[in-house]
């Protein structure tokens, strides 16, 4: 693989990097990587990059692949064939799997599963084994394994006490402990979020207090066992985003991930029954949508996370009150960013860069991303003013359960570039 | 009456899909289907339709009531009910749904305990979906024969105070009856226990009353709504006893404003809602309701038939 891109903006925070270059990317190493002319190989790829950015890779905190156990959802190759479409050069897998990602043998399942891809797999280890709640999983185990933070995604930890637990035996390595924020005693059975709508419905409503006595109560805990590392997953409430708000000023280590359907949907759409609308969180109300953003610019939301969430069309076309929460978002989740919040709300792209791949680096610990000559080049490669139309016909994830079929976005991304390997998006 | 009235919508899933004009339409035609009835017996508007009960929950005086109003138009009919059916073999909604439709079947009554299944069917079909009853959501057609009632007894519904009492939270009629008074220009007070309706969440802006004496003082109509046993086990309620007690009818509380008119969608649980003495009194409508509900049936049946797809 050798391409040219020709005059593209190569934007990298870290290094204070945003500048217009010729970049040459040969046999997976950058060999050039400034404005003056390079020489290439006859057999070079040339690519006038005047319409197109490079960013260091683009990672999804957030990604549910499915496998092991549903593989009729997606799997490993087409999640991350997914990704890569999407713009993505890495994911951490969520531990939702079957059998959960609680034990050596299935983190080696999938290491074996997703090496030589050029999509990273970065694993995600459940707090618990079988997430449920009550026993601590092998933490120090699954660590050397290499699995990069700890969460019973999709569940919260009920009990204080064992939460308590698995901080205080994170201690000894400092591990990263993630939750989902929801109070299950609130949400029994809902449906979607508590508010005027709901009761017209006559659907069961997920009140934001659910999620907000949970990001309290974690942060209390976080705080009283040492200042744990804390990440909070998809975090959806104004409320949530004023713990998280004081908790930092506290200079406690807590971070947070937003979604881009509870950035830019809101929970009136849900008059349709469109089971594509339904999630975990559930969409809530533009008060609480205008706190994200808000929380977005002030940097208290530290990264963007897809909550790609595979399902069947037979799983989610059925009663809205029996179907699953969850939508895909690794295809589209760039195009929304790039549409709303760099074109609607005006924020930067190395912003943008900074919420969807150096932050969550940071988050993980992971080593940054650089784009000079010499380096392994792990890039995401978009382009901010394209406009396309959304399509799952073109998707890579066996699922298509999203409610953004036929919507028109200004920014796609372009090609995703990684471990010797480049994708070229077919959105 | 006009006998070329189209209603504004092609189906009946919410009640906010009619506007006064249709309701007014619905009445005038259930007025006629009332009056002629013990001439004609039999009326022809639906020859040639056939219409499917899809009852997926289970339901005495709603499917009868529509049982009888379809056949009384001429219609075939076909009855399903969901524990007699492939349903409880894993066929999904959408399968059934299919598999009546491939029989050539028109118009679809749906009671189903899920909130949205009408509307979901309606998106996915050809044929004409009326609404009978979907989980908390709505249940339209006793909404009008309410209505109905109390335009017949009154002789206008704008105006009336009519109070809805109960169970809020949960009911479906309540949702319908809201909806289809505030059309009709009458003034919708709520009365339920805190946790049966919580005081924050209140979508119609209607005035919420605190106490069923306060209720029965201001209203005209007191529209009683079913409790449901189930909500004393989850815990929702104290007691039977203390739901009774605060939030119920006795012959004491009616006996003091006896020109109250009483409404109930039934079946009522008299003792909790409702002192089974009061069922007596001709200002407690309960059996008017049942009768008008096959009339008020019949007319919408014949009003959405002529959106069937020839």
């Amino acid at each position: 693989m050798n391409i040219l891109f020709k005059n593209i903006r190569v934007i990298n925070p870290t290094e204070n990097f945003d500048k217009i270059v010729n970049l040459y990317i040969k046999d997976g190493i950058i060999e050039h990587c400034s404005n003056e002319e390079c020489i290439v190989d006859s057999s070079t790829e040339i690519i006038d990059g005047s319409q197109l950015v490079a960013a260091p890779g683009f990672i999804d905190i957030h990604t549910h692949l499915r496998e092991p156990g549903f593989e009729y959802k997606e799997t490993i190759k087409t999640g991350t064939d997914a990704a890569a479409n999407g713009g993505f050069t890495a994911v951490v897998c969520m531990p939702n799997t079957e059998p959960s990602i609680d034990d050596v043998t299935v983190v080696e399942y999938i290491k074996n599963k997703s090496k030589d891809l050029l999509v990273d797999v970065y694993i995600a280890g459940s707090i618990s084994q079988k997430r449920e709640g009550k026993l601590i999983s092998p933490m120090l185990e699954l660590d050397d394994a290499g699995v990069v933070m700890f969460t019973d995604d999709g569940r919260s930890i009920e009990s204080s006490e064992m939460l308590r637990r698995a901080f205080d035996y994170a201690t000894t390595r400092d591990l990263l402990i993630a939750e989902h924020c929801e109070d299950h005693s609130l949400t029994k059975n809902f449906a979607m979020d508590e508010c005027e709508l709901s009761i017209k419905l006559g659907l069961k409503g997920y009140p934001r207090i659910a999620e907000e006595i949970i990001v309290a109560r974690d942060i209390l805990l976080a705080e009283y066992s040492g200042n744990r590392r804390l990440h909070l997953q998809h975090i959806s409430t104004k409320g949530s985003v004023e713990l998280i708000r004081s908790a930092k000023m506290k200079g406690l280590r807590v971070s947070c991930e937003v979604t881009p359907h509870h950035l830019f949907l809101s929970h009136e759409l849900l008059d349709s029954y469109n089971t594509n609308l339904k999630m975990n969180p559930p969409l809530r109300s533009k008060e609480d949508i205008n706190a994200l953003l808000e929380g977005i610019k002030e940097g208290i939301i530290d990264c963007i996370a897809t909550d790609h969430a595979p399902h069947a069309l037979h799983e989610k076309e059925v009663e809205f009150e029996k179907a699953p929460c969850g939508i895909t978002g690794l295809e589209t989740s760039i195009g929304l960013i790039l549409n709303n919040l760099y074109h609607l709300f005006n924020i930067e792209l190395s912003k943008i860069v900074e919420l969807m791949s150096i932050n969550p680096r940071k988050i993980l610990n992971l080593k940054q991303i650089e784009i000079k000559k010499n380096e392994k080049a792990n890039l995401t490669i978009f382009a901010p003013n394209e406009e396309w139309i959304v399509s799952s016909n073109k998707f890579m994830s066996i699922s298509k359960n999203m409610p953004y079929e036929n919507m028109k976005l200004k920014g796609r991304p372009k090609f995703a570039i990684n471990n010797g390997k480049l994708w070229s998006s077919t959105l | 009456m006009n006998n070329d009235y189209l209603l504004s919508k092609p189906y009946l899933i919410n009640s906010e899909d009619l506007t006064s004009e249709d309701i007014a339409a619905i009445f005038e035609k259930a007025r006629y289907f009332l009056e002629d009835y013990p001439k004609q017996r039999k009326f022809t508007d639906l020859k040639g339709i056939t219409v499917a009960l899809a009852f997926f929950e289970p339901s005495t005086r709603t499917k009868l009531s529509f049982e009888l109003a379809a056949k009384r138009l001429s219609a075939d009919t076909i009855s399903f009910a969901s524990s007699s059916s492939s349903l409880t073999k894993g066929e999904s909604l959408i399968d059934t749904l299919r598999t009546i439709e491939a029989m050539d079947v028109q118009m679809y009554v749906v009671r189903h305990a899920n909130s949205g299944v009408p509307k979901f069917l309606q998106e996915n079909t050809r044929g004409v979906i009326l609404n009978a009853g979907d989980g908390k959501h709505e249940h339209p057609t006793q909404a009008l024969l309410d209505s109905f009632t109390l335009w017949r007894h009154f002789g206008r519904v704008e105006g009336l105070k009519v109070c809805i009492a109960g169970d809020i939270l949960h009911s479906r009629v309540a949702r319908s009856n809201i909806n289809v008074l505030k059309t009709l220009g009458a003034e919708v007070a709520l009365c339920s226990p805190g946790t049966l309706l919580p005081r924050y969440l209140n979508p119609w802006n209607v005035k919420l009353i605190e106490s069923i004496d306060d209720a029965i003082e201001w209203a005209d109509v007191l529209l009683m709504l079913r409790l449901q046993r189930e909500r004393m086990e989850s815990g929702i309620l104290p007691s039977i006893r203390e739901f009774s007690k605060f939030y119920g009818v006795s012959l004491e509380q009616f006996s003091r404003k006896p020109d109250l008119v009483l409404m109930h969608p039934g079946p009522v649980n008299y003792g909790i809602e409702l002192d089974y003495r009061v069922s007596s009194f001709p200002n407690c409508l309960i059996q008017t309701q049942v009768t008008h509900g096959v009339f008020i049936r019949m007319a919408l049946l014949s009003l959405l038939s002529k959106f069937v797809a020839v």
